[in-house]
């Protein structure tokens, strides 16, 4: 007895994606079902990325086909990973080599944006995605000293920047292209509008998976532009427990959703202490916050991190902790973080409904 | 957050704007009517009591219509107006409430001795 293409199919609805909750059938991750006598070879193209996992994954399909056609010869699963572009609303520009464009944004300043969005993109670096970080705080750019980046950008053909390197990472930022004495820049609103829209696009992104937009503070004017000019695909909002850092959060959020920025999740950063001494771990800010936010306005709760004292060394040291530490517990948490807004973000990739309709004009 | 547009159409005899939201609600608005609400800061001024009343828009036409970002869009009309947005909320009150703004327009109108028709 042998078996068929509908049997391993009918085999592979059963199996459920622990990243997406899906079934890989539904997902649409079952490509190129080969049979040959009793052999069986097939490819797993996932939605997001995940080297990580890529064999875990394997192992798990291998032997759940295995169990559920018992007649089988040797079976051999390919697992990889393919990230689709986002569709985006009419009227905004796309960006050139840009699949995903995912902002970082925070109601209050100082809850750790800048250092939850470098982490974030080294992370889905580290899983095999090809990955930008566009700093659009022009008002106190961190990206180049998180990143360990100095120098200037080499000028191209056509008015276009080379994004500088470094991890992996293709990275722009204000802080580039000024010098760095301590005064704060003045900027005003036409301004801050068009230095977000150079910094995006007269920038030669090469053949990004995602581009992450790390924003400053509040809900003003980088905001407001991004919104209008930006063809992102959702926002991570990142707050700390405390009350105060919640009510802004929420401010932001509210912000996003009236211009019609979708929201990717939220996470809470700081949500425990951990001693450098002892270890040990303490809600110092309180228990929950983020998740009740998350609860009321049915956003996702993406994940939290710890306050401690090597996120803060590594990463203001130029050496981020997904790369100074990738076996810690610290980076393994970022991965998983990063991992849920790739599976966001491509489910999102394959939702078309706010596509802005065509505009039918009638002579009635 | 209002529905999203799923259809626009432009009814250019009637002068008429007839817009569908995924959340079900379909407005059929005249060109006037939107002209004349226009949330531009030169129509609406800069708080209540600065509003600048529009006047002889009767024929006012659409030239076209700019989506801007996911939550809004622009409407360029043929006097030249276009610095109004649209945004989906907006759309849906000036749909939901039209009689009633109408009549406070056209009562505003009369009190100030003016008209629909464009001078000359
Ligand atoms: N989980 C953490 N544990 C320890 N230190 C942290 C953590 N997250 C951020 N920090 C530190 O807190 C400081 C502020 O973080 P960061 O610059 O990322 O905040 P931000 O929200 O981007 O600030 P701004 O609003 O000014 O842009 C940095 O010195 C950073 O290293
Ligand atoms: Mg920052």
């Amino acid at each position: 007895m042998s078996f068929s293409e509908a049997d391993v199919q009918g085999a592979l609805k059963n199996l459920t994606d622990p990243n997406t909750g899906k079934d890989f059938v539904s997902g649409k991750s079952v490509k190129n079902i080969k049979i040959n006598g009793n052999d069986l070879s097939l490819d797993i193209m996932l939605g997001y990325p995940a080297r990580s996992v890529w064999d875990e994954i394997r192992a798990m399909i291998e032997a759940h086909l295995k169990a559920a056609l018992p007649d089988s010869g040797s079976i051999g699963v390919n697992v990889t990973s393919k990230v689709v572009p986002h569709a985006v609303q009419r009227g905004v520009k796309l960006v050139d080599g840009v699949k995903n464009i995912i902002a970082v944004a925070s109601g209050k300043g100082g809850v750790g944006k800048s250092t939850t969005a470098v982490n974030i993109a080294l992370a889905l670096a580290a899983e095999g995605a090809r990955v930008g970080m566009l700093d659009a705080d022009i008002y106190g750019p961190s990206q180049p000293a998180m990143l360990g980046i100095t120098g200037q950008p080499e000028m191209l053909d056509g008015n276009f920047m080379a994004p500088l390197t470094n991890h992996g990472l293709q990275a722009m930022s204000i802080g580039f292209l000024i010098a760095s004495d301590d005064t704060p820049m003045i900027w005003r609103g036409p301004m801050v509008t068009q230095a977000l829209d150079q910094l995006l696009r007269q920038t030669r992104w090469d053949n990004l998976d995602y581009l992450i937009v790390d924003l400053p503070p509040g809900t003003g004017d980088i905001q407001l532009s991004l919104a209008q000019q930006v063809p992102v695909t959702g926002a991570v909002i990142v707050t700390t427990p405390q009350d105060i850092a919640l009510m802004d959060a929420r401010k932001g959020l509210k912000m996003f959703e009236k211009v019609g920025v979708k929201i990717v999740g939220i996470v809470e950063n700081m949500s425990t202490h951990i001693c450098s001494k002892c270890g040990h771990e303490e809600h110092i800010f309180g228990a929950g916050g983020g998740e009740k936010m998350c609860a009321e306005y049915h956003a996702e709760f993406l994940g939290s991190l710890p306050l401690d004292i090597r996120i803060r060394e590594q990463t203001d040291s130029g050496k981020p902790t997904v790369v100074a530490d990738p076996d810690g517990n610290i980076a393994k948490n970022y991965r998983q973080i990063a991992r849920r807004i790739a599976v966001k973000v491509a489910e999102m990739a394959q939702n078309h409904s706010t596509v802005f309709p065509k505009v039918v004009v009638q002579n009635t | 957050m209002s529905g999203y547009p799923t259809e626009i159409k432009l009814h250019q005899q009637s002068r008429l704007l007839e817009i569908a939201f995924d959340d079900g609600i379909c407005y059929k608005m005249p060109y006037e009517y939107l002209r004349v609400h226009s949330p531009s800061a030169e129509v609406r001024g800069h708080g209540t009591g600065q509003e600048k009343l529009q006047t002889g828009k009767k024929n006012v036409g659409i030239v076209e219509i700019l989506p801007v970002g996911n939550y809004a869009m622009k409407i360029v009309f043929d006097d030249g107006h276009d610095s109004g947005l649209y945004t989906w909320e907006y759309l849906h009150e000036l749909g939901e409430h039209q009689a009633e703004l109408w009549q406070d327009y056209l009562e505003l109108l009369t009190a100030a001795g003016q008209s629909r028709e464009p001078s000359h």
